[in-house]
């Protein structure tokens, strides 16, 4: 758990319930916290939009909807919780909105657990067991493009290929990637 | 199938590659699982990130100001309890249905009161075509106006969540904030309910007799 210097490590009041607003620590030492729990939100979500422009314009609004309901006190594993139940609707929003989707739809990536602590090779680890349980030629294709950074064209050299057969292999092979179910 | 199908998700492979966002099509849904499996593939190639600097700066700067609870209805904080409970407890998926409804606590539209302000003539209201919202500056107050018969309501041309000047997007008939996805309508509501901004401020604006516009400025 992130903790930051005069973090108050009191439980939200008691008196409203349900209805109570969450608490953060008062003034500087409360934005030091949240930023060191938004580090933990722009890491997730860009695990799963796989670029810079995106995760900012996510986290910040991540950042804008949950931070207003916070206040002063609250534990750091409720203001965690909260973020991230904020990060995962914001995520689901972005997906549906960019590919017309309903949310039903994007059960997988709604449905991630709160991270335990700070930002980890998770999903570089995650990539690993997918691009193993692939067949030779989709992972060689993915593992090229993907984590070796080459052009379709230095691709197809390397596989003795063309580019536009590299292309349908690659749509292949990310379909296959995304069909893989791993334990978690 | 795959003509396309390959030709634009390379597309969408290329940008993700090369650090550009997402440039989806209502096409692209056909090919969702593929698409999200490139973005998780291309983020796990580069490892574990971090904000940027600068976006933590811009970040902690917000967060400074942030008005925590100051826009809170009671129905908001409820909501919003019943969210941390579930998020806690279950770590599962929280849908639309536990969001608050972002009516209760978008801000409502402020009118700018310019100290010592004064009527700037911004043009006759022939200059102003019905419907296009039309950039002006009166002193230091920049604003948006917007004609409608022989009247016109302005807003200010500085978007709620961003300082960025907002531009005119005649197509769409919004104003979108260059620096984020972020629009507003002529009348200053943010288009998209689900984030919900703040609305833009309101501009004084009047009509003369003698058909002139002007707008209340430095």
């Amino acid at each position: 758990m992130t903790t930051g210097p005069g973090r108050s490590q009191s439980e939200a009041r008691g008196d409203e319930g349900a209805g109570e607003i969450l608490e953060l620590p008062a003034a500087s030492s409360s934005t030091a916290i949240a930023l060191d729990e938004l580090e933990l939100v722009y890491a997730f979500i860009y695990a799963r939009v796989g670029n810079r422009p995106d995760a900012e314009d996510l986290t910040q609004q991540v950042a804008m909807k949950a931070i207003p309901r916070l206040r002063p006190g609250a534990p750091a594993s409720a203001i965690r919780g909260y973020l991230f139940a904020t990060a995962r609707s914001v995520l689901g929003a972005f997906w549906s909105t960019r590919l017309g989707l309903s949310e039903s739809e994007l059960n997988e990536d709604l449905a991630m657990a709160v991270p335990p602590g700070p930002p980890s090779e998770e999903s570089a680890e995650r990539a690993r067991r997918v691009l193993e349980s692939l067949s030779d030629n989709y992972r060689r294709v993915l593992t090229l493009r993907f984590l070796h950074g080459y052009s379709l064209k230095e691709v197809a050299a390397e596989m003795r290929s063309t580019v536009g057969a590299v292309k349908v292999m690659q749509l292949r092979a990310l379909r296959a990637a995304a069909k893989v179910r791993l334990d978690e | 199938m795959s003509d396309r199908s390959e030709n634009r998700v390379d597309r969408i492979v290329s940008d993700l590659l090369r650090g550009r966002r997402l440039r989806l099509r209502g096409g692209d849904a056909d090919e969702k699982e593929a698409i999200t499996a490139a973005a998780r593939l291309v983020a796990a190639g580069q490892g574990v990130q971090r904000m940027h600097p600068a976006f933590r700066k811009r970040m902690a700067q917000a967060l400074e100001t942030a008005p925590n609870g100051g826009w809170l209805t009671r129905r908001a904080a409820l909501v919003a309890g019943l969210g941390i409970a579930t998020g806690v407890a279950a770590g599962g998926l929280m849908g639309r249905a536990m969001e608050p409804n972002p009516s209760s606590y978008i801000r409502a539209a402020r009118q700018v009161s310019p100290a010592n302000g004064r009527w700037v003539d911004v043009g006759a209201l022939a200059d102003f075509i019905d419907g296009q919202g039309k950039r002006v500056t009166a002193g230091a107050i920049g604003a948006f106006l917007f004609r409608r018969g022989d009247t016109v309501n302005a807003v200010s041309s500085i978007c709620s969540d961003l300082p960025c000047e907002l531009q005119w997007n005649g197509g769409t008939h919004v104003l979108d904030c260059p620096c984020h996805p972020a629009s507003f309508t002529p009348a200053g509501a943010p288009t998209n309910k689900a984030y919900p901004l703040p609305s833009l401020d309101l501009v004084s604006v009047r009509v003369t007799d003698a058909g002139r516009v002007e707008v209340l400025g430095t």
